[in-house]
């Protein structure tokens, strides 16, 4: 149960963090197509930079920390009906976000 | 090489598709005896929670093979889909990419609902992911389908 926890609370706060990372643009590095380099900034030579890696990278930063800083006292309590809702909803806000192309 | 690994995708994909697809409609009826030797009675008679951890790990594989071809998606396939100004395609792409990392992301709490024994408090979760992960790879796979037959990777 103390792992099944852990797994639930990394996937609901990682789901909210990669979210957030693409809606602000909180990448933790970019892939540069142009020099095939990874990093935080580049030369205008290096062309457009590849954000998504960066966005996954942030969310499972965020989900590990919370699955092991949040104490397991406080994860074994969260609901069981979070662990669907949390997703559905970020799914959901994806769908609203991009909805700006077929419109 | 890179068509050989899109194509490579796409059949781990389709593995992934029936496995996921099966383990979706198995969990979401009732179980019967397969003694009717019907189709939908043996197919109502699988297991669903045998499917938990070979989704997961082919939803893995599929992912990493497909963050590979990314790149080439970006410089061979996007750059067209922006000039012949096709925006519902190029949505679909984008759609593709926040559904595979939250499902990803999303795939430690599945796994864990589908681990023996089965948690009786987890049996909405468990049914309701499986669904998620059921759509988001139905979703990829068609837009994946539709952005190869408009430009394929080669250059």
């Amino acid at each position: 149960m103390k792992t099944q926890a852990r797994l639930m609370l990394f996937s609901m706060i990682a789901c909210v963090a990669y979210t957030l990372a693409y809606y602000f643009d909180w990448s933790l590095f970019r892939y540069y197509l142009g020099t095939g380099t990874v990093g935080l900034s580049a030369p205008s030579t290096a062309g457009a930079p590849i954000l998504w890696y960066g966005w996954l990278a942030t969310a499972v930063l965020a989900g590990l920390a919370a699955a092991f800083v949040i104490p397991r006292s406080l994860s074994a309590r969260l609901s069981p009906e979070l662990v669907w809702l949390v997703p559905s909803i970020t799914l959901l806000a994806a769908l609203m976000y991009e909805l700006r192309w077929f419109l | 090489m890179m068509t050989a690994l899109l194509i490579f995708h796409g059949l781990l994909a389709v593995a992934l598709l029936g496995a996921v697809t099966h383990q979706a409609l198995a969990a979401s009826v009732r179980r019967s005896e397969p003694r009717t030797r019907s189709f939908f009675a043996r197919f109502r008679a699988t297991d669903a929670s045998a499917y938990g951890t070979p989704v997961a790990v082919l939803f893995v594989v599929v992912m990493i093979v497909g963050a590979i071809l990314y790149p080439r998606y970006r410089l061979v396939v996007r750059p067209l889909l922006q000039t012949l100004d096709l925006r519902a395609a190029n949505g679909a792409f984008e759609l593709k990419e926040h559904f595979s990392a939250l499902g990803l992301m999303l795939l430690p709490a599945y796994w864990a609902c589908w681990r023996q024994p089965l948690v009786p408090a987890y049996a909405a979760a468990r049914l309701w992911l499986t669904w998620i992960v059921a759509l988001t790879v139905w979703w990829n796979f068609v837009v994946g389908q539709l952005l190869v037959s408009i430009k394929g990777l080669a250059l």
